[in-house]
């Protein structure tokens, strides 16, 4: 009798035990030395590492496939917190300037750097390393990485984070309705050239437009464009002056980053003629696009054109993968072609002549909080995240690379035929994109610029009258936060 | 004396926290809102500047603007749910079938998160999927995208507001309506005066105490609403047509890290909230001391 009683438990027992042993036994990628991450740790065994960063699909396999990877390697527990981006700021700067050590490693995403930095929040990764030689990773080295691990040095060369993502916005079309023969023909008897990308913002307009009145016509729930132009949250802010005003060769938001103004007055761009139109053009979009364009953020707007409510759209990389190759959440699975985005006169000259940039090269690394407790275990974590043996299958799952060699394993070759050649675009073109200026003062500026494209959204000011009032606004707070008063 | 003695002992701990957790952070906002204060501007350490942040207030569009938002929105929105509330409460004296359910059914949304709420309400009204947006084009031919259309948006957050809230005044002025004297309404019925009558001149002037502390709680709790509006406009879209004070403060003291100037802010909100209440209560209280006199005469 008491044996039946104690059958289920010992039913549960084996299975807990089972699955233990199965997380442990997880594979690791060939190459990596696995006894010596054990020995490293040892010391540390046992310790949980809490990291904070934004929902997305690199970080989401961090949490899900890494983290258990590492702790099955070294006994080290890694708790990612996965949260939305503003969420994400908050508890990370929070956290860093109180110096609670809640985290022991955070998302430090380009543009956030300098700030970081400027506060010194982060631990210099150069330093530590050379001063712990014990805990110095076979296989890891801070030269296998592409150029982007630049934007987390200092003037010095030092390195202050661990790229883990790097992905540029791309200009994406369905390929089904671009190579329609019925669809080509419809587009070229209406506007007397061959439906292909765009490579200008009037053939992008005229195809968003055609592609929304054909889906009408033919009973569609389908648009001609996305746009990232939800109407109370930064993300508009940032498609507009990261990926949309570059393409009208307006770098750096329109400031001038010898004198800190915005103004054309006193030597910026951010209301220059080029900039309004870019802003005419961008919000003219939402014509074309779908009705939840004003509500969506970079999510939505990967969501949406996944769903197949577009034809053609800026996209974040990151996406990319996912909407060309998972069916479980993709409506366009084999549909989907990538591009550079539509430029100007003029502005890829400038791009490849390196005076300028075409679009957005975003991407983010781990940082070490100098408020950290267990510094020494997620110095070890850190170098796991960088090892170049862990990087396809994270690069084929998540559209990202962050070193060279990722380019060429067996299973970036096949995502980039799946995603019709987002990876090649972004090995080979990649330098015509950027990262986010060097302003220290990212998110101050932003909190008082974006209200303005707010309200071109919305209506409430023409692109000309946001734009004049969004540069007097900056170069007012610039001066109030000390720069070029 | 020794009984005082143990009476400030007993009461101790409760003074000690409230002191702690009351006291000390508006001593510090208080404080800190003399300081210009901004972790990434070129110079992060506080610089004394005496009143200045609270008079940039008064210049500051951007917050001006917040202003005007929460005004509107606590205006139309508790009016609304005080007299919607009234009108229930009135209802649920009676019997009627479906009394029991439409009672729970009614305060079901009060049991729930303002940051579900607004959830509720994002999926509802989201262009191009929520139900709302697809009903009204379908039935009424009309274009509803609240993250476009600023009117529409202000009154979607009115509207959640009162659904949200309608059932806290309900409850409670139905509490009220339960414990009024029966004689006075049947003395005015002796006497012939009809129901707008009772209503008017003895159900009303004797629930006054009671919608007055609806009024000062409800008039409280929509000048600091945040996160329902935040979650469902998307951080006060379109444009700032939804930023109320609370949503606005935040973004300057968190995204913004403006410590000095938001702490101005926030005890500016604050007085000007203990404002509105006193010159209601002023108000009311005078009333209530005119139309006595009339009741006098009369």
């Amino acid at each position: 009798m008491k044996l039946r009683n104690a059958f289920p438990l010992l039913v549960f027992v084996l299975v807990a035990l089972l699955s233990v042993s199965l997380a442990a036994a997880q594979d690791i990628p060939e190459g990596i030395d696995a006894a010596w991450w054990s020995n490293a740790a040892q010391p540390y065994a046992g310790t949980t590492l809490r990291g904070v960063s934004e929902s997305t699909p690199p970080s989401n396999y961090v949490r899900d496939v890494l983290a258990p990877m590492f702790t099955a390697m070294t006994g080290i527990n890694v708790e990612l917190e996965t949260t939305s981006w503003d969420q994400m700021y908050d508890k990370a700067i929070r956290d860093m300037e109180a110096g609670t050590g809640i985290y022991d490693f955070v998302y430090i995403e380009q543009d956030i750097i300098y700030g970081y930095l400027a506060n010194n929040y982060l631990v210099n990764l150069t330093e530590a390393l050379a001063d712990m030689p014990e805990l110095a990773a076979p296989g890891f080295s801070f030269d296998d990485f592409t150029t982007f691990i630049d934007y987390f040095k200092d003037a010095e060369g030092n390195v202050f984070g661990i790229p883990m993502e790097a992905f540029i916005k791309v200009y994406l079309y369905r390929t089904d309705l671009f190579n329609d023969p019925d669809i080509a023909a419809a587009f070229e008897a209406e506007y007397g050239y061959p439906l292909a990308p765009a490579t200008t913002h009037e053939q992008y307009r005229q195809i968003a437009e055609f592609f929304t009145q054909y889906a009408a016509a033919n009973g569609m729930q389908m648009w001609g464009t996305t746009v990232q132009a939800v109407s109370g949250h930064p993300a508009s802010f940032y498609e507009f002056f990261e990926s949309v005003v570059p393409t009208f060769g307006v770098y750096n938001w329109g400031i001038n980053m010898e004198n800190w103004k915005a103004t054309v007055e006193n030597g910026g761009a951010m209301n220059s003629d080029a900039a309004k139109a870019a802003l005419e053009w961008w919000v003219g979009n939402l014509t074309f696009a779908p009705p939840e364009a004003t509500s969506s953020t970079w999510d939505e707007v990967a969501a949406s054109f996944a769903a197949g409510r577009a034809a053609q759209g800026l996209v974040y990389g990151e996406n990319a993968a996912w909407i060309a190759t998972d069916p479980t959440r993709s409506q366009v699975v084999g549909s989907v072609g990538v591009a550079l985005p539509p430029l100007a006169e003029g502005v890829l000259e400038a791009a490849e002549a390196g005076e300028g940039y075409i679009g957005y090269y975003d991407g983010g690394a781990f940082g070490l909080p100098v408020s950290s407790r267990n510094m020494e275990a997620a110095l070890l974590w850190l170098q796991f995240v960088g090892l170049p043996e862990i990087q396809a299958d994270w690069a084929a799952a998540a559209s990202r690379i962050v070193m060279d060699s990722t380019y060429d394993t067996p299973q970036v070759m096949a995502a980039d035929e799946a995603t019709n050649g987002y990876y090649t675009l972004m090995r080979e073109q990649g330098y015509l994109f950027a990262g986010a200026p060097p302003f220290p003062f990212h998110p101050q500026l932003r909190e008082v610029v974006a209200p303005f494209i707010y309200e071109a959204i919305a209506g409430t000011l023409s692109p000309a009258e946001a734009l004049d009032r969004a540069a007097a606004a900056a170069d007012a707070e610039l001066a109030r936060l000390g720069y070029g008063s | 004396m020794r009984r005082n003695r143990v009476g400030w002992l007993l009461l101790s701990p409760t003074l000690i926290i409230l002191f702690l957790v009351g006291i000390v952070p508006f001593i510090y906002v208080l404080y800190v809102g003399f300081f210009e204060w901004n972790l990434f501007s070129s110079d992060r350490a506080m610089n004394f500047v005496g009143v200045n942040n609270y008079r940039r207030l008064v210049f500051d569009e951007r917050f001006l603007d917040a202003l005007w938002v929460t005004i509107r929105f606590t205006f139309f929105a508790v009016i609304s749910q005080l007299v919607i509330g009234f009108f229930l409460a009135q209802s649920l004296l009676k019997n009627f079938p479906g009394k029991v359910l439409f009672r729970i059914v009614h305060t079901l949304p009060l049991m729930i998160a303002p940051i579900s709420i607004g959830a509720i309400w994002r999926l509802l009204t989201i262009p191009g999927f929520g139900p709302i947006p697809f009903l009204l084009q379908n039935w009424f031919n009309i274009d509803y995208n609240i993250g476009r259309n600023a009117d529409q948006a202000f009154l979607t957050i009115i509207l959640m507001d009162i659904w949200h809230w309608t059932p806290f005044v309900t409850l409670t002025l139905l509490a009220g309506l339960s414990a009024l004297p029966a004689e006075p309404r049947e003395a005015a019925m002796v006497d012939g005066a009809n129901s707008w009558q009772i209503f008017r001149y003895v159900t009303l002037p004797l629930m006054r105490p009671i919608i007055l502390t609806v009024l000062f709680i409800r008039i409280m709790d929509a000048l600091r609403t945040v996160d329902e509006i935040n979650m469902l406009s998307n951080g006060g879209g379109p444009g700032t047509a939804t930023r109320t004070l609370g949503i606005h403060i935040f973004r300057v003291v968190f995204p913004q890290t403006d410590y000095g100037y938001g702490s101005a802010m926030s005890l500016l909100t604050l007085y000007f909230t203990i404002v509105i209440c006193w010159l209601l209560f002023v108000s009311l209280t005078q009333l209530r001391g005119s139309r006595g006199n009339d009741g006098g005469e009369r």
